[in-house]
């Protein structure tokens, strides 16, 4: 499969050349011949006829305009040529003619970007129309990623945080957290249906637009899972009567954006010898080779370093192509896309290689009636077993990953065996890793045909998600014993969603307008899996596949089902078009939550005013359009496992006696809570859209200020009550914030054109409540240290003791305990001792106070430039590498410096601090990086004409080139894993990269 | 007529909601049941179902020993008497001061361990198998006891460490429904009746020896364990009868002459004892009691951390040792692979085997020579020259007793790990208890004549009434017991710790550096913070 891939990889081009070749040389063959077409340019609800429009045949300098009764006749050269219709305040239109002789066009008035439509939860609108806070996402600045969540970053209010990893999905946040421990994922709805699988399954060719949805009014009518936010991903259709055929490829490469920088060999000995001198052994640095192991010393004898991160890296490189076809006529409207793409991560075989396919369909079967189909499947195949990168930051640069013979040691310096071989388990495993999803939907669309405006629509939208993971790990033959074992995890989950959709739409008079919509829903998701498991193979050629051939077999399997009843209302009212009104509210009924609350309630309403359509507004030249919103509304969180409010138990087993059969022991294992709910947040929202100077200037101000109540929240409690932690719903966290997005016009010339969007976004987030107790009678409400969380701080704070340096020689407050080289805390009670009770917040992290993005676009011609910086800050995150790692076994570290008595750091601590307090060391996170830098050319018409090509575009993009900060770690934005000094596999280092991309159309 | 339409329309909405309503009036479908969970309310129904909690909680205690290098069983042995951490590169009681405080992961996760995986296991089924629900599912009263009975005992034992590690600790005696965040401290004494009372139930209703598998809770770990508790709240004559239902039950022995899978090899009874397969009584081994089970290649057959770690905590870290051609050593099937976490003192080593007749230093039970065993080396074979570097004999190479050596975990020899059994009770110890019992009570002879059953199985020569002291009482546990019983918390209970600490402890620095208020663990700050409507108090002076 792999090397299929990369032959793909590789005959990309030729055969795209070889393609395009024999079309020209066929185009070139075909005989012209001329004929005409007449129609009416109509604008809409005016059917008198509309003088002076622009009809140019695409690609030629041939044209002519409409004349006083709107209509036109132009000679055409064959059934391909397209017409561009063009008026100053109109919306340009082209046409493909085919094979018809007629052809009226009705224009839309181009007033303001109010008039784009936007789809909103169950249905579309007109952006004037709308009343809550919804943002797109803009696809043409990244549609050529490999994923869609690369769209979302830099839009006003949504962090996206990437793991930097081939398939795997980042971490995603609209406007802060507000969960404490229930997910804080939005809400992904796919083409109408809330989507039960991975981000990565979506084909980003395949989306025409995204729109996130922000504040309660909008995101109520999803109820209780929309708490988070809602992302709508609506998929491609079929635009033009004339098929349209469109390949895009791309293919690049990645190299490490930055690395942690480990100890050399050099410094790796120096640390050896500082901590012998600072352990009060005795430390030569002639001697140096005796104060490490055997192996050791015989590879600095011989030079034989080795860079653990070059070891366990691998060329990033990244290739794609999809093909779509789509099209439309008067019964059918069809999109049919597959794609193919290949990501080699930088970590040795974490690769991702992924096909999807899709078809969306909608048949109009009478006037009335519409059936269709959206259907998507992907197959994701993730195998291979990474290189681990937690070990590659421990191993010993002098110790040796390969015998002679080029097979993987067990541990680069056995006789330690503090760290193990980063590649062995990559180089001795097979594994088969793939993800498949199959999801569809199925509607029915009837128009009423005995009232106008009432329709209704059915939805079934089934889903099966197939993973398998399957790994072997063959006999090492340099070890003594039998090391063989294999695993085989098989899932399945089937879920559908039922939905019935009612919709009504009404004009009463010239001044009401009414859009009804109610809905009643079904959800059931059922999953089961399976792990079946071998050790000791006597025979290992039949690797995962035959797991009847261990000696040792155990099996596990575990199933669950989930079910959800909903009911929705929302009614739009528009008066006078300028004064508008949502109400919505939703009732959800879901199997997950506690007996005693099965269902909940969750109204909002939003008002919107567009003042500047007000008569006493027209006098104010330089504004083109202002428009208030304001929204309040309740939205749930109800994203927890199944069956976590109820007690259970896990098993495990044991041996009684020799004979070596085992018993089935069943062991407490969570504790249940009957009144488990969702989780509410209250959310209001004031916004002001607006566009100055002839639309130079546009953009949009958002204030909210949202309380959630009820927190779902894994909390830790006193082990006494025989758990650690419970799932339940406490108190009350708060964020607000503002968003502003701002596009401006900077140059509008012929020939060039700058633009400038720029965003920024500030959350504050605070709890507000916890328990409502004050069990320990001080006045206040108690807070909870055993979760860090504090009444008044942000939910991610960090509680420790306060850093104050490093004790120095000489200093004569050293506590018992500590010496010189130890860190020193402050004695925040003044009263001469350090103990829990000087422990205080010390900082905030997970979530920025400050998001910015800038990006610019220029156009000189058929050329464009666009650069995109983003920024974040008010955030910092626990580093804990700095701390001595074992500094007297093989084991490397980063090398950040450390405290010596002849040079004195007061910032890093000595290679014997052994942080009696256990503290932890915190760094800022802020950074500021050019993300994204694209450079592209459209081919002209003419020239594509010739190749009888409708569109052709290449491009060179350049992402995450440089970043601005002072974290220490890999990434700023990927800073989870620095809690622990012994490093973690998600030590990942991020990627530059650079893509090279084509688009063709014809 | 627009207004009719408007309203026959609504009427058709409506009834459309309606419709929709109806469909779901049944919610049934809302109430969980778990797939492929299983809970109490639907295992504890049967007799079976308590016997697999009660396999649960066999499981549970194991983990003492097992779910941990480094935090758990281990923790022990350094900063004692009888043993040290005295590798350099690691920072345990080389200085108390700064390594014992209530952030100690060790402190910490012993808590946890009592009082998540051991108390809520046992409280469930004492608190099921007494429901009056399920008063049918009994044979008769005594099968129900005999459940209960497991349950206490394990619930016994646990507070029984707790009180003895941390002092006054919450006694937590039910389960919950809801979490508790105000729980009290009970005095330790508390702690120790309650203890009692747990086990004198136990011992009334637990099935004798060869009534219930092997490793399973039987009367005389009941009995074993009562008498250390009536010793720790000062009843004498009841912690003497205790310790004397076992040695006179008949079914108990001191093992005399040599028995089991070793039979052909060169030995004696002492190695015997600690032959792997010899633990369990199936062997024809009489003094064994209460024996944490370990088996290779079995599912359930090792913990979280899988087998027995005893030599990798207790064994010398010596693949360190090099021979003079360079070659390290190698780990091999009989010693395994040790790291050296745990080395003995002067102490334990060598200041108490002042009797060259005792076989608890014969050659089978104690290694002190040791020779180069890297084949590729020309010095394969010879012994290793005496080291003299203190990272050499605080780490690499020292003597040790062969008890904690046995067969590599699942045949793989440098996993530091064996596939040996567990002592948690033998008669041995039993002896010896009584034997402390005796002598708190003032009867010296009755006590010496149990120190001399135990010596004279070994064949050191037996001591007179006025030899026996606290002290000599804690030699003797040591030269029987060495790295087998919990030393930390035999020292504790007995308020010696600091003291002896003090006088045998291995490195100057813990000597230097243990304060009295050492002799209790601090309650953990996890467990001070969590508790907040409650202030638990911390041992004085953490």
């Amino acid at each position: 499969m792999k090397t299929k891939l990369l032959v793909y990889g590789k005959y990309i081009l030729p055969a795209l050349l070889l393609f395009f070749g024999l079309h020209a040389y066929s185009s070139a063959t075909s005989i012209p011949e001329d004929r005409v077409v007449t129609g009416k340019v109509t604008t809409d609800g005016d059917p008198s006829g509309l003088p002076g429009v622009n009809i140019l045949i695409k690609g030629s300098k041939t044209g002519t305009i409409t004349d006083i009764e709107g209509e036109y006749s132009i000679s055409i050269p064959d059934d391909n040529a397209v017409l561009v219709f063009s008026m100053i305040g109109f919306e340009t239109k082209e046409e493909a003619v085919g094979n018809r002789t007629v052809l009226d066009v009705i224009l839309n008035e181009n007033i303001s970007g109010l008039d784009e439509v936007v789809v909103v939860g169950y249905g579309t609108q007109v952006k004037r129309n709308v009343t809550g806070s919804i943002a797109s996402a803009d696809l043409s600045q990244s549609g050529d990623d490999a994923a869609v969540t690369e769209a979302l970053v830099g839009i006003a209010g949504v962090q996206f945080t990437d793991t930097g990893r081939p398939g795997q999905v980042g971490n995603l946040l609209i406007r802060g957290q507000n969960s404490l421990s229930g997910s804080n994922s939005p809400l992904i709805v796919l083409d109408g249906i809330i989507f039960s699988g991975n981000l990565n399954d979506i084909n980003p060719r395949d989306v025409q637009s995204m729109e996130i949805l922000k504040d309660a009014s909008s995101t109520a009518i999803y109820g209780s899972r929309a708490a988070n936010g809602v992302i709508l991903i609506t998929s491609m259709d079929g635009k033009t009567e004339k098929p349209l055929i469109s390949l895009n490829s791309y293919t690049g490469l990645s190299e490490w954006a930055s690395e942690l920088k480990l100890l050399s060999p050099e410094r790796y000995l120096q640390r050896r010898l500082d901590w012998r001198a600072q352990s009060g052994l005795e430390a030569d640095p002639r001697s140096v080779d005796k104060y490490i192991s055997a192996l050791e010393a015989e590879n600095y004898r011989n030079g034989k370093y080795t860079d653990p991160w070059r070891e366990i890296s691998q060329q990033g490189r990244t290739s794609s192509i999809d093909v779509n076809v789509s099209g439309k006529s008067n019964s059918t409207n069809y999109f049919l896309s597959a794609s193919l793409s290949d990501d080699r991560g930088l970590i040795y075989n974490d690769n991702q290689q992924r096909y999807t396919l899709r078809a969306n369909i909608t048949n109009t079967i009478k006037p009335w009636l519409q059936i269709g189909t959206n259907t998507m499947f992907s197959h994701r195949d993730l195998s291979g077993i990474s290189a681990s990168v937690r070990e590659a930051y421990r191993m010993s640069p002098l110790g040796t990953m390969y015998y002679e013979d080029g097979s993987p040691t067990q541990f680069p310096v056995p006789d330690e065996q503090a760290a193990g071989n980063p590649m062995r388990n990559s180089l001795l495993s097979d594994n088969s890793e793939v993800m498949e999803n199959l999801f569809s939907n199925f509607f029915l669309k009837l128009d009423a045909p005995f009232l106008e405006g009432l329709s209704f629509r059915v939805n079934f939208s089934p889903s099966y998600q197939w993973n398998h993971n399957y790994s072997f790990m063959h006999q090492d033959k340099n070890v003594s014993f039998n090391n063989t074992s294999a695993s085989k995890f098989n899932e399945r989950q089937y879920s559908w969603v039922l939905e019935n959709i009612l919709n009504y739409n009404r004009r009463i008079g010239d001044d009401h307008n009414f859009d009804i919509t109610l809905l009643f829903g079904r959800n059931h998701v059922e999953a089961e899996s399976t792990t079946a498991q071998g050790e000791q193979f006597n025979v290992d050629v039949l690797g995962y596949n035959n797991l009847g051939l261990a000696e040792i077999q155990r099996t596990n399997s575990f199933a669950y089902a989930v079910e959800m009843v909903s009911y929705m209302a929302r009614v739009n009212y528009q008066f006078k078009n300028r004064y508008l009104l949502t109400l919505t509210a939703r009732r959800d009924g879901s199997s997950v939550f506690s007996v005693n609350n099965k269902y909940a309630t969750f109204p909002s309403g939003s008002l919107a005013w567009i003042i500047s359509d007000e008569n006493f507004m027209s006098e104010i030249g330089f504004l083109d359009m202002l428009k208030l919103r304001a929204s309040y509304g309740a939205v749930g969180n109800q994203a927890i496992e199944p069956y976590q409010s109820l007690t259970l138990s896990s098993t495990q087993r044991y041996v009684y006696g020799n004979d070596g059969s085992s018993s089935l022991g069943v062991v407490t294992s969570t504790l249940g809570n009957d009144d488990l709910t969702w989780e509410t947040t209250y959310t209001t929202n004031l916004a002001m859209d607006f566009e100055l100077l002839q639309r130079r200037i546009a953009g949009t101000l958002e204030l909210y200020n949202s309380n959630t109540e009820n927190l779902l929240v894994r909390r830790n409690i006193p082990v006494m009550n025989g758990y650690t932690s419970i799932l339940t719903n406490v108190g009350e966290v708060n964020n607000r914030g503002v968003e502003l997005s701002l596009t401006t016009d900077n140059i509008r010339k012929e020939n060039f054109s700058w633009s400038t969007v720029f965003t920024f976004s500030h959350n504050k987030n605070k709890i507000l409540h916890l328990f409502h107790t004050d069990l320990d009678d001080d006045g206040l409400e108690d807070d909870n240290i055993a979760n860090s969380w504090f009444i008044g701080k942000p939910i991610n704070s960090y509680f420790d003791y306060q850093y104050d340096g490093i004790y120095q020689e000489g200093d004569e407050d050293i506590p018992a305990g500590s010496e010189p080289g130890f860190v020193r805390v402050k004695d925040l009670t003044q009263d001469g001792v350090i103990n829990a009770d000087d422990r205080t917040v010390v900082g905030s992290g997970n979530i920025p106070e400050y998001q910015y993005g800038i990006r610019n676009n220029f156009n000189y011609g058929n050329l464009s430039l666009s650069f995109f910086i983003n920024a974040m800050q008010g955030w910092i995150a626990p580093f804990n590498l700095i701390n001595p790692l074992v500094p007297g076994r093989s084991l490397n570290q980063l090398d950040a410096g450390w405290w010596t008595p002849e040079n004195q750091s007061n910032s890093r601590p000595s290679l014997v601090y052994s942080n009696p307090l256990r503290t932890s060391w915190y760094v800022s996170r802020d950074f500021a990086r050019l993300r994204d830098v694209t450079i592209a050319y459209d081919f002209n018409h003419k020239a594509l004409d010739k190749l009888k090509m409708n569109g052709l575009k290449v491009y060179v993009t350049g992402k995450n080139l440089a970043t601005i900060t002072n974290w220490l770690g890999t990434d700023p934005e990927n800073a989870g894993a620095y809690t622990s000094e012994q490093g973690s596999d998600a030590l990942y280092p991020m990627p530059k990269s650079i893509l090279i991309g084509l688009n063709v159309s014809f | 007529m627009k207004n009719q339409l408007i309203y026959n329309q609504g009427k058709q909405l409506i009834g459309l909601s309606l419709i929709a309503l109806l469909i779901s009036c049944n919610d049934d479908f809302l109430y969980e049941k778990p797939l492929s969970s299983l809970s109490a309310d639907n295992t504890l129904v049967s007799v079976e179902g308590f016997q697999t909690y009660l396999t649960g909680l066999s499981w549970a205690a194991r983990e003492e020993y097992s779910q941990d290098d480094n935090t758990f069983f281990i923790t022990n042995f350094p900063g004692t008497d009888v043993g040290e951490d005295a590798g350099a590169e690691y920072f345990t009681y080389r200085n108390w001061i700064s390594y014992l405080t209530p952030v100690t992961p060790e402190v910490e996760r012993n808590w946890n361990w009592a009082y998540s995986t051991m108390l809520p296991q046992a409280n469930t089924v004492i608190v099921f198998a007494n429901k009056e629900e399920l008063k049918d599912i009994w044979k008769n009263e005594a099968q129900k006891n005999a459940v209960i009975a497991e349950g206490r005992f394990y619930r016994a034992y646990t507070h029984n460490l707790l009180a003895n590690l941390y002092g006054n600790v919450p006694i937590v005696d039910t389960i919950r429904n809801a979490p508790k965040f105000d729980f009290v401290q009970a005095t330790r004494d508390e702690v120790y009746d309650f203890v009692k009372r747990d086990l004198e139930f136990a011992s009334q209703w637990l099935p004798s020896a060869g009534e219930t598998p092997e490793g399973r809770i039987v009367k005389a770990a009941a009995d074993h364990l009562l008498t250390e508790v009536y010793i720790s709240l000062g009843q004498y004559d009841n912690a003497i009868a205790s310790a004397s239902r076992v040695i006179d039950s008949g079914d108990y022995r001191l093992m005399t002459s040599r028995f089991g899978s070793n039979l052909d090899e060169p030995g004696d009874v002492f190695s015997d004892l600690f032959e792997d397969g010899n633990f369990n009584r199936s062997s024809g081994n009489m003094e064994s009691i209460y024996v944490w089970q370990f088996e290779s290649f079995t599912p359930g057959g090792g913990g979280t951390r899988d087998g027995n770690q005893a030599v990798r905590n207790f064994g010398p870290f010596f693949v360190r040792i090099t021979a003079p051609d360079g070659a390290p050593n190698i780990p091999t099937n009989e010693m395994g692979r040790g790291v050296g976490r745990v080395r003995g003192t002067v102490y334990s080593l060598y200041e108490i085997w002042n009797d060259v007749g005792d076989i608890r230093n014969s050659e089978f039970n104690m290694r002190r020579q040791f020779y180069f065993n890297n084949p590729s080396s020309e010095y394969f074979g010879q012994p290793v020259p005496a080291r003299t570097t203190a990272e050499d004999t605080l780490r690499s190479m020292y003597a040790y007793p062969r008890k904690i050596e046995g067969n590599p975990w699942n045949l793989n020899n440098t996993s530091g790990r064996t596939s040996d059994d567990v002592y948690v009770y033998r008669l041995a110890e039993t002896y010896l208890l009584r034997a402390e019992a005796y002598f708190r009570k003032g009867d010296l002879q009755k006590a010496a004549d149990d120190i001399n059953t135990v010596r004279e199985r070994s064949n050191a020569s037996p001591i007179a009434a006025d030899q026996v002291s606290i002290d000599y009482i804690l030699d003797e546990r040591a030269r029987e017991l060495l790295f087998e019983e919990p030393r930390r918390r035999t020292l504790i209970r007995m308020g010696k710790l600091v003291e002896r600490v003090r006088t045998f402890g291995l490195l100057e620095s813990s000597k230097n550096t243990i304060q009295d208020y050492h002799n209790l663990w601090p309650i953990p700050q996890t467990a001070i913070d969590a508790n907040f409507g409650q202030k638990l108090n911390q041992n004085p002076h953490y």
